[in-house]
């Protein structure tokens, strides 16, 4: 009885020390519907469509997240991180031009720092446990695309157009995130 | 002629040898370029350093030059031109951070130069580090308010996308000898609780972006807390859930004052900016006179939330208390987990736990991290076994077969910040199969029974007609006689073997001479000597003694024929 019991015991400790304390299948499962929750707060907030035409940009989204390739899930999740922290920073600009719901930005806001928080105490707890390396490009890249979003608002300082725009796109970025996701299951 | 050749030949050397040669024949200073140039990026400030190779000889200067990738000419870099000491700030330039740029530099003496030094390739972000944040303090009876303003100038380059990602860590000491600091990460705009009024308390911050820059410490703040108020702030405040409302308490040691309660998206804390106009007050806890109020669940959506309250006698108001962070989805009661058990084929069974059905307001499970308590009991002896599991598929191995076990489980918060836990999940049961051996045993077994069927039948039938044969004969003759006697003139010989066969044979003459026979009275044959000719004729003799029935005629010439 006392050797099953200590072998249970050794059995537990091998396992928790290798096995990392994230459960990927339910941050999967939240990401998922975080990313749901947002995309249908952006398509609430209206865009005035037809004057706008004229204001359309290609950003050029990095190829690493369009082309689908794999992820180790570590990465995916910084890459994960990396995107919803831009968004948050985006929508957290100005504004008041747009004539968009306040309610509907604030919760918009509100779902995505939720889940960027959650996400920075699973990164957290990686770094603790793990020593894996990743390869910056990627991030980089992400970087400089954000980065040519917020000059282009800039630019147009932040006009209605500019900023449907810019809907439209993050629109998009969400439904290349929710292939990332995917990385978390395998 | 031989000799007029060769000094042409040394001639033309010399004068194709005198461009390198001739410097050092002067006696010049054959410049080599700078040595350890290493770059530096604080926040938004550039800087390139290096060391002179050569000991000082006056006027050397130094100009360097930089690329970008799409470009493939030398630009030069501006503020690293023309440089006489051994460090250059470049910040002016506006690159673009997150592209490669390659530097190089050179040392010059009039109209001399030395080779260029070429600078590794490098991503300005990635090798930029965080500088100290800016802090401003504010003093209150027992906490100190701090407002940090992110690393880098207002307009800066390095981190204008990243303002809102900074995660920060403050060390604080009390101002005395043996002081012992503690340390905790922060929001930008954030107040630090349980100190003491009148002290002069020391602090530090510094920034962190995931994934892996850590910036460096703020010059140390120090500041004083003011007197003890005379109305203290309400402190431990929680909320609970129950059915459709939410019910905030919080703890008061005074009587007869009124309170009021704020809420806050949790985000505006990271945003630089004011937040004081945009806490909202609870209606339904305005003026409250008890320690608690209540408000509906659907005050509240997703995302994370912060609560204060604050108490009023009517001349002076307290402080607000310490923020309570809340978030709705944990509040809520965390639905059990599903569980499942199977046994495998090695006395082991394993458990599989999944996230609850979705319901109509979906459960907190699928939004946090949470693990397991699973409870592992034999069903007759009831001795319970307890493990805390974040995985959902695991084995409880060498267990006694053919033996039943349950299992049941509830889901736990992972974080302990938030101390929730569900009910336990239905138990499940499950018989564990045979062991290897004994179910080898147990195949073998169905095996030799199988063969042994006919055996043993075959065996039981001989012994049951051993039996038959001793204890209850038949009395029909065996079967070899049997078919014998199946012919019928046989069978008529047969019959009458217990009984003498006689025959009286009148013959009648004919052309042949035949002897009359008498009446034998012996047992034996009968013996009738006949020609040949006349037993042919006579085909219609007749018998005296017609109780036989027999025609003793045909039989007679086969005698003569022998």
């Amino acid at each position: 009885m006392m050797g099953r019991c200590t072998l249970h015991i050794a059995l537990l400790v091998c396992f928790s020390t290798s096995a990392l304390a994230v459960s990927y299948k339910l941050l999967g499962f939240q990401l998922r519907s975080s990313s749901l929750e947002c995309q249908e707060l952006l398509l609430k907030l209206n865009g005035t469509s037809k004057y706008c035409l004229k204001d359309r940009m290609n950003f050029e989204i990095p190829e690493e997240i369009t082309k689908s390739q794999p992820f180790q899930k570590e990465e995916a999740i910084l890459v994960i991180l990396e995107i919803f922290q831009k968004i948050f920073d985006i929508f957290s600009r100005n504004i008041s031009s747009t004539g968009w719901n306040e309610t509907t930005v604030e919760n918009l806001l509100a779902t995505l720092h939720w889940q960027k928080e959650h996400l920075e105490t699973i990164l957290e707890e990686i770094m603790e446990e793990e020593n894996f390396t990743w390869d910056n490009a990627t991030l980089l890249h992400l970087k400089k695309y954000y980065l040519r979003i917020v000059r282009y608002l800039k630019a147009k300082e932040y006009s209605t157009c500019a900023w449907t725009v810019v809907q439209a796109e993050v629109l998009r970025d969400f439904f290349f995130l929710d292939r990332l996701i995917n990385f978390l299951q395998n | 002629r031989r000799m007029f050749s060769l000094l042409g030949a040394t001639t033309l050397v010399l004068v194709a040898g005198a461009p390198w040669t001739l410097p050092a024949a002067v006696g010049g200073i054959n410049l080599k370029s700078p040595q350890n140039v290493e770059v530096h990026i604080i926040d938004d400030t550039f800087t390139l350093s290096w060391n002179r190779s050569d000991l000082a000889v006056g006027n050397v200067t130094f100009s360097a030059d930089y690329q970008v990738p799409r470009n493939d000419t030398w630009l030069k870099l501006p503020g690293c031109q023309s440089i006489t000491s051994t460090k250059c700030n470049f910040s002016s330039l506006k690159l673009n951070i997150y592209e490669e740029v390659k530097l190089r530099i050179r040392a010059e003496k009039g109209n001399d130069t030395s080779p260029w030094h070429n600078v590794d390739a490098f991503t300005p972000f990635e090798k930029a580090q965080i500088g100290p944040p800016k802090v401003h303090l504010e003093a209150e009876d027992k906490a100190i308010k701090i407002n940090i303003s992110p690393p880098g100038a207002k307009d800066g380059i390095m981190w204008a996308l990243d303002s809102s990602s900074f995660t920060y860590s403050l060390a604080i000491w009390k101002n005395s000898s043996s002081a012992e600091v503690r340390t905790k990460t922060v929001y930008p705009r954030d107040k630090i609780y349980q100190l003491s009024p009148e002290t002069t308390y020391c602090l530090k911050v510094r920034a962190r972006l995931l994934p892996r820059k850590i910036g460096a410490y703020s010059p140390v703040h120090c500041i004083k807390t003011t007197v003890e108020n005379k109305l203290p702030p309400p402190e431990n405040i929680r909320i609970d859930a129950k059915n459709d409302i939410y019910v905030l308490k919080w703890d008061y040691a005074y009587e007869n004052v009124t309170f009021q309660a704020q809420w806050l998206h949790a985000y505006f804390r990271k945003i630089p900016g004011s937040e004081s106009g945009k806490w909202r007050q609870i209606s339904d806890c305005a003026n409250v006179k008890t320690t608690q109020c209540v408000i509906p669940q659907n005050t509240f959506q997703k995302g994370i939330y912060l609560i204060r309250v604050q108490a009023s006698d009517g001349n002076t108001t307290s402080v607000w208390s310490k923020d309570k962070r809340f978030d709705p989805q944990l509040q809520s009661v965390l639905a059990p987990p599903v569980i499942n058990m199977k046994s495998t084929n090695d006395v082991s069974l394993r458990v599989y736990i999944s996230a609850p059905e979705e319901s109509e307001n979906k459960s907190v499970n699928q939004h946090y991290s949470v693990i397991y308590e699973i409870v592992f009991w034999e069903n007759i002896s009831n001795a319970e076994r307890k493990t805390l599991e974040k995985r959902t598929d695991l084995t409880f191995p060498n267990l006694k077969p053919l033996t039943v076990y349950c299992a049941k489980a509830r889901a736990l918060t992972a974080d302990e910040r938030w101390n929730k836990s569900s009910i336990f999940s239905d138990p499940v049961c499950e018989k564990t199969k045979a062991g290897n051996t004994s179910k080898t045993w147990l195949i073998a077994g169905i095996c030799v029974a199988l063969l042994s069927i006919p055996v043993v039948s075959y065996v039981l039938k001989l012994l049951l007609r051993c039996i038959r044969y001793v204890f209850f004969p038949s009395s029909k003759p065996p079967s070899t006689i049997h078919e014998y006697l199946s012919e019928p003139p046989l069978r008529n010989l047969l019959l009458f073997t217990s009984e003498e066969q006689t025959e009286r044979c009148f013959i009648i003459e004919n052309t042949n001479i035949l002897t009359a026979v008498e009446e034998p009275d012996q047992a034996g044959e009968d013996h009738k000597k006949y020609n040949s000719q006349t037993s042919q004729d006579s085909g219609n003799y007749s018998n005296e003694d017609e109780s036989n029935g027999s025609k003793c005629g045909e039989d007679f010439p086969q005698e003569e024929a022998e």
